[in-house]
């Protein structure tokens, strides 16, 4: 069973996902911010991560480079409300970028996905 | 192949190494020479560096116009003897002397930029001493400047190698002192890659090689000598995608693992505003005509190399007048994957079904122009994306064609 670590600062948006990717057969962690995230990843070792933008007091485009430079090939989905910070060049080091919905149909399709990717660890 | 080389300084070690590319580039090479030293000493001030130009023996007068340049870097020429041209055999040259100087990290920046900064050297430079082995280039382009890049080279390397570099061919570098020796000790050398197949190869091989890449950002646009992709590309075309289709033979056993992609780590930021880039003209006329020009000339080849459906579907191409045209992404997925597999396949005819590929690739960029002519960079970007996700879904048509590896 995959592990997902949900990102986001919006209670009912966690609870949302956590229960429809629990549906999905997803064991399901969730953070309310940045806050020690990378000591939270080391920790759970989750399979995926699905990381919010704008949440209050942190920038998920630049936690999206922490994570990047350490865990190189962990998938990490970007779920933002608004498609704008696509533009931001900063995006492009996520798996991902899913527009949220209250339809999670593309979120659980692009999950799916994310998981099914197989490249060879860095320095194997 | 030994070098001819002038190392007036009695250079004999060097932690970071900056090496030059050139042939024939005596009227522009002073300029990134002195880039590259500003930026070696803003820095890189507590490393030992040198600058390389290492040159196909040009006969304009490059050599002095590189040791003409003032800089407070020491400079090392090196040359490949007479007549041996190609900026592969140069960057060989510039391998074995990286080892020779025992250098933990080389940058490699084109001759004829016009663009670069001292802020370059330290984005390509930097993260070679942060546990990444190689750095590929970022920087933001003109839509229709790389329509290799961007119709073959990243489309290709990303839906079969699985790393996302978006410029893959960018001709600006940086490598560990450890990538040095294994690129000169790399078994798979030709031709191809002594000219220019040398770019891709040293991605390709970077990621099949499970290095730690990352792309750097440059902040401003590379400004060189840009081509219009009607005009003749011959050498080039044939360069970069053979060697593209033959390192997917030889490495088949490590691609096949490999399912989807994965994106690169990112390093620069904070520039300030993003510079545009000046804009390319394209000949779309030109482009269309050039298409069915090769359709007279290699429709028989094309008969030989592709699959029914395939050749079913680019005929009805080939029906579409010049507006409204269009030349559908996971066509031209398959038809690439189908002649990577006679390149495989047919040895001695090479040449020949590279030149073939040439047309075809004239109709896709030709259709790409349509698509991202109204289009702002941002818009075509993302439509080069989605190219991409169609080459992904169309991998496992290349699985299937393909066959099993050799055991």
């Amino acid at each position: 069973m995959a592990k997902i670590l949900i990102v986001d600062d919006e209670e009912h948006i966690r609870m949302l996902y956590q229960v429809e990717l629990q549906e999905e057969g997803y064991e399901v962690i969730t953070a309310s911010d940045g806050h020690r995230l990378l000591e939270r990843i080391d920790k759970e070792k989750p399979d995926l991560v699905v990381l919010d933008i704008k949440m209050a007091g942190y920038n998920g485009l630049d936690l999206l480079q922490e994570i990047r430079n350490r865990y190189y090939n962990l998938p990490v989905i970007l779920c933002s409300a608004y498609d704008s910070f696509k533009r931001d060049i900063k995006s492009i080091a996520a798996d991902f970028y899913v527009v949220k919905s209250s339809d999670l149909t593309q979120l659980k399709k692009t999950i799916a996905r994310a998981l099914e990717s197989t490249v060879p660890p860095e320095g194997a | 192949m030994d070098y001819y080389e002038e190392n007036p300084d009695g250079i004999r070690q060097a932690d970071l190494v900056v090496g030059i590319p050139s042939y024939n580039e005596a009227a522009l090479i002073s300029f990134p020479t002195l880039q590259a030293s500003l930026g070696l000493m803003q820095f890189f001030r507590g490393k030992k560096s040198v600058i390389i130009n290492c040159d196909n023996h040009s006969q304009d007068g490059t050599k002095e116009a590189f040791f003409g340049t003032e800089t407070e870097v020491p400079k090392i020429y090196l040359s490949t003897p007479e007549g041996v041209k190609g900026k592969g055999n140069n960057l060989r040259n510039l391998f074995k002397k990286v080892c020779d100087l025992q250098a933990e990290a080389c940058i490699v920046v084109d001759a004829d930029l016009k663009s670069i900064t001292p802020r370059w050297i330290k984005h390509l430079g930097e993260p070679l001493f942060q546990d990444f082995g190689f750095v590929a280039p970022l920087y933001v382009r003109h839509k229709y400047d790389g329509t290799i890049t961007n119709n073959i080279a990243y489309p290709l390397i990303r839906s079969v190698f699985g790393r996302r570099v978006r410029q893959p061919i960018g001709g600006d570098f940086g490598f560990s002192g450890k990538l040095a020796k294994l690129y000169l000790d790399h078994p798979l050398w030709d031709e191809k890659v002594a000219h220019f197949g040398i770019d891709i190869w040293m991605t390709i091989t970077a990621i099949s090689s499970n290095i730690p890449i990352c792309q750097s950002y440059m902040g401003r646009p590379k400004i060189h000598k840009p081509k219009d992709p009607a005009a003749d590309l011959g050498p080039m075309f044939r360069q970069v995608v053979g060697t593209i289709f033959s390192m997917m033979a030889n490495l088949d056993r490590t691609w096949k693992a490999i399912r989807w992609s994965k994106p690169t780590a990112i390093f620069g930021f904070g520039l300030g505003e993003i510079e545009l880039p000046p804009p390319v003209s394209v000949d779309k006329g030109a482009l269309y005509r050039k298409f069915h020009q090769g359709e007279e000339t290699f429709f028989p080849l094309w008969e030989e190399i592709l699959e029914p459906e395939n050749l079913s579907k680019l005929s009805e191409v080939l029906e579409m007048s010049q507006e409204p045209f269009d030349f559908p992404t996971d066509l031209w997925a398959k038809i690439l994957f189908d002649f990577a597999i006679a390149y495989r396949d047919r040895g001695q005819q090479g040449e020949e079904i590279l030149d073939s590929l040439i047309p075809l690739y004239y109709g896709k960029t030709y259709s790409f122009v349509l698509k991202t002519e109204e289009m702002s960079a941002q818009q075509a970007e993302e439509y080069i994306e989605d190219q991409c996700v169609v080459f992904e879904e169309a991998r496992p048509y290349l699985d299937e064609k393909w066959g099993p590896s050799p055991s």
